[in-house]
């Protein structure tokens, strides 16, 4: 039953509520004491203390006394929602949305929940709930702009463009005057609303509104843009013409303007004389505007492309520009541009024109520019480009661009080692650019040197930081650092940090989709609507950026080796040498931890004592109980970690190949038939002939033969819609008809030896034809590395031998060592 | 998440009981007032200028009621073991699993095939 307090704990009561908004939690639970020694079953003050506990980390005490209160209380809004809140902070927003619901429902008047339930509604993508919620708060204050917009914006992302364009029309057919012009807020409401006719394909509609209403808007870039479009769209070439000219004159180097103005002016793309014209006349009109000059090199071909091709090298080596090449080397996926850039780079060197004493300019350019031609993918020819880099170093031994382009020569022949010392002598002739010191780092990494690593770029993390650079560059959601610390510590074998690292970058993912929930109402507030809904959009696939791909990649594969160990130790029995150096490391781990520990504690000792309680009271910062992943790695269920980095992704990008390829290798570990049938099939469609489709077709198969018990219903399934290879067939001969076809790839090899180990061919000929891999003409170092690797994994006892050979044959690769 | 799931299967109950007496919602919405000074202290704060009263209302009206937008939904009836089987198979939560049955008639094998090529 709800107790009415007497006015002493009513104020007390208040004071708790203060205390937790001001984040004072010791007095707000203190407070919180005093009223329940009076009124020991009163389920408001229950439940504030339980919100301030959640606050100070203690979770599940929170949630322990949330529920009391709800017993003690169960009619209270002020409990109920509490108990939402506590969901919501433990992120389990289904919970948390039912609580603000009922809470809602006892408290209808409360606008305070009303908001916590549409951001939660919003923040889950349940736009049908939205949309109530958000009439609900128009109807309580309709008289607030922001409610109308937010209404409007509820409707435009369920896909309703008509109603969000309705409720924002009803709303200004209630202004008696227009607004000023400088309110930002009408300003970005009317662009917005013009954005939804347009969406609705209703371009005349569009632009006469624009041309209105928009006439004097504050985002003058945004007008134009899209009157130059909606004018195109509706074939009013001659005035998009002009429209895009203006544009071109704000900003030339614009590439998308090009183009549009084009188009507009009814140049077809065969035209290459007439495309270059336009491009020509800004490039006399802007003489600074690099976009003119570099652009038509895109579709310009044979002596055309030359030409300009040629007075646009002299230009960028004349003035010494550094990222000539980055510039350039998107054009070398055409054969005949690939070749007459060099040509061209080297004939300028030839000339007598080039500048010969510059440090930077003229010849010293050309030789830049060569050395990082011949060291490139496309046209790689490391001895050359080692010519012409030491050439260039010559000219300016203090230079940090050539000196940083001949470590990644050396990374190129495989002498990581060497590449790591050369980037470091690099970092040293500028120890205050950032970038070179962020590439020594990342080559230290690849060096398998962590320690090292970490010291560089600690020189500039900030050095106050409590926990040193690396607490800082978890806060600075330094993602680079964390996947290749990550990646470096799995190849030194070290899981349990591996996994720390890469799973540190997975949770900066979930954060960056938690920090939405500020914007909900921050940018309603601000009126920014526009950019808020490109946000909303952009979170919703935000796991598709290649740095979750990648981290997600490296901790799956982890966790596939963690999930594949066991058994083979069973198998085996022995690994006596393994398992010694398993305990070593184990115990490493510990004395690190433990020591790690007392130097918390005694630096916490040795803090200033005024400064440590100011901290302590407010902030408590939630220890790490784990820093060096010992628990990550000791999993039981290795694979249910890899799933749910796993699911993601598959979600987001189905039509990545290495993707679908580690959730075959997950699911069917686990015994998920259908859902690594899935993946297979996802990747044959992507890449019917990647070496690893063959090897998963086989061990599809194979699996299936020796499944027992399967459910009926599964068989029934597998056999519809699996018919790459039927049961009857001899897989062994399969594999073998495979190998002898793709004779001189080793990809295919390394895939069909895969396939044999699987299959249980005989060990014998798997290790002989692993070794004469490295006779293969194609063979390349990394090809040798992920065959050193299998042997490792396969505890061969060729590994030895096969190490010989290959060092033999590439004495400088530092990774074979 | 482990000790969470009892506690939902408690609210349940507690929901049913406390919808039903609307004195005691009374009781709560006075407590209610307490926490929710500050709150519409700062709405008070919000300056609403140049809005015309009146308009707004009756522009509220014209908006309409609320968009039932929730199509039919055929009443598929699934087999509780076929639910099972996909939960399992499939790695779905239940309700999804149960939805996605329903979009093929309640066939099990139909609904996985379609999930392999989807």
């Amino acid at each position: 039953m709800p107790q009415p307090l007497n006015s002493k704990e009513q104020a007390l009561f208040r004071l708790v509520v203060r205390s937790y908004e001001d984040k004072q939690y010791k007095k707000g639970v203190k407070t919180a004491d005093q009223i329940l020694k009076k009124f020991p079953k009163h389920g408001d003050t229950m439940a504030m203390k339980a919100l301030i506990l959640n606050a100070q980390g203690r979770t599940e005490e929170a949630f322990a006394l949330g529920k009391e209160a709800l017993t003690a209380d169960m009619k209270s809004h002020v409990c109920w929602h509490v108990y939402g809140l506590l969901y919501r902070a433990a992120k389990n927003f289904e919970e948390a949305s039912k609580a603000y619901k009922f809470a809602l429902k006892l408290e209808p008047e409360s606008a305070q929940i009303q908001r916590d339930l549409a951001v939660l509604q919003v923040q889950m993508r349940d736009y049908p709930g939205y949309i109530q919620s958000r009439r609900a708060m128009l109807q309580a204050r309709p008289q607030i702009r922001q409610n109308w917009t937010a209404l409007s914006i509820a409707y435009h992302l369920d896909g309703n463009l008509t109603e969000a364009e309705k409720v924002l029309s009803a709303y200004e057919g209630t202004l008696k005057q227009t607004p000023s012009r400088l309110d930002l807020e009408h300003s970005e409401s009317v662009m917005y609303k013009n954005s939804l006719i347009a969406e609705q394909g209703e371009y005349q509609k569009a632009l006469d509104h624009l041309e209105d209403a928009a006439k004097y808007n504050l985002d003058r870039l945004a007008v134009m843009e899209a009157r130059a479009e909606y004018l195109q769209k509706l074939g009013r070439n001659e005035e998009a013409a002009k429209a895009y000219r203006a544009l071109l004159d704000r900003n030339p180097d614009h590439q998308a303007y090009y183009e549009k103005l084009t188009q507009a002016l009814g140049i077809s793309d065969d035209d290459v004389k007439a495309r270059k014209a336009i491009y020509d006349e800004y490039a006399a009109k802007f003489p600074r505007c690099d976009a003119a000059r570099r652009l038509p090199l895109d579709f310009l071909s044979g002596d055309e492309f030359e030409e300009a091709a040629e007075s646009y090298l002299t230009l960028m080596l004349n003035k010494g520009v550094p990222s000539t090449f980055a510039n350039l080397k998107h054009l070398y996926s055409d054969d005949f541009k690939k070749e007459v850039l060099p040509e061209l780079a080297e004939n300028y060197l030839e000339s007598q024109g080039a500048d010969a004493s510059s440090k930077d300019k003229g010849e010293a350019a050309a030789l830049y520019f060569l050395a990082q031609h011949y060291n490139y993918r496309l046209s790689r020819d490391l001895d050359q480009a080692d010519e012409y880099v030491n050439k260039a170093i010559e000219k300016d031994p203090k230079s940090v661009d050539y000196n940083m382009t001949k470590a990644r020569i050396l990374k190129h022949r495989g002498d990581i080692k060497k590449a790591a010392e050369a980037m470091d002598y690099a970092r040293t002739l500028d120890l205050r650019d950032r970038y070179i010191n962020s590439k020594a780092a990342k080559y230290h990494l690849r060096n398998n040197d962590n320690e090292k690593a970490l010291k560089t770029v600690g020189l500039f993390t900030r050095a106050d930081t409590v926990g040193g650079p690396l607490v800082d560059l978890l806060d600075m959601q330094c993602v680079w650092f964390l996947t290749e610390d990550g990646e470096a510590y799995a190849r030194r074998g070290n899981t349990g940090l591996a996994l720390k690292r890469l799973q540190a970058v997975a949770n900066i993912f979930d954060v960056w989709q938690e920090d939405q929930f500020d914007f909900h109402t921050f940018s309603l507030r601000k009126g920014q609507i526009r950019a808020y809904v490109d946000m909303i959009r952009w979170e919703d696939h935000i796991r598709d950026h290649p740095f979750y791909s990648r981290a997600a990649l490296a901790a799956i594969n982890i966790y596939l080796d963690l999930a594949a160990k066991p058994a083979e130790n069973g198998v085996n029995g022995e690994d006596t040498d393994e398992a010694l150096a398993k305990k070593k490391a184990a115990k490493k781990a510990k004395k690190e931890q433990q020591r790690l520990e007392r130097e918390a504690a005694e630096k916490q000792a040795k803090q200033d004592p005024n400064k440590a309680s100011s901290s302590q009271t407010d902030e408590v910062k939630k220890k790490d109980d784990d820093p060096l992943g010992l628990k990550l790695a000791a999993t039981e269920d290795p694979l249910g970690d890899a799933v749910k980095l796993l699911a993601p992704l598959l979600q987001v990008c189905p039509k990545s190949l290495e993707a679908q390829h580690a959730g075959f290798e997950v699911y069917l570990l686990r015994g998920k038939y259908i859902l690594a049938l899935r993946c297979l099939r996802a990747a044959i469609e992507i890449d019917p002939s990647s070496p690893k489709v063959h090897e998963q077709t086989i061990a599809f198969r194979h699996a299936l033969n020796h499944a027992t018990d399967l459910p009926a219903k599964v068989l029934e399934v597998l056999k519809e819609e699996f018919k790459a290879i039927e049961p009857s067939e001899d897989l062994k001969k399969v594999n073998d008809a495979f190998q002898a076809k793709h004779k001189s790839s080793p990809p295919h090899q390394l895939a069909a030896l895969r396939a044999q180990h699987i299959l249980g061919e005989d060990k014998a000929r798997t290790n002989k034809e692993v070794l004469a891999l490295l006779e293969l003409p194609e063979i390349e170092f990394a090809h040798a590395l992920e065959a050193l690797e299998l042997l490792q994994k396969w505890r061969s006892s060729e590994i030895e031998t096969f190490r010989k050979a290959a060092i033999a044959k590439w004495p400088q690769v530092t990774r074979l060592e | 998440m482990a000790d969470q799931q009892p506690t939902t299967a408690d609210t349940e109950d507690e929901r049913n009981t406390a919808a039903k007496s609307a004195e005691d919602r009374k009781a709560a919405s006075a407590l209610a007032n307490l926490d929710s000074s500050s709150s519409s202290a700062a709405a008070a704060a919000t300056p609403a200028p140049a809005v015309d009263h009146e308009a707004v209302t009756k522009a509220m009206k014209n908006l309409g009621g609320l968009g039932s937008g929730s199509g039919t939904r055929r009443n598929v009836k699934v087999d509780p073991a076929d639910v099972a089987l996909l939960v399992d198979q499939l790695d779905m939560t239940r309700p999804r699993a149960t939805e996605f049955l329903k979009s093929h008639d309640g066939d099990a094998v139909t609904a996985m095939r379609a999930y392999i090529t989807a």
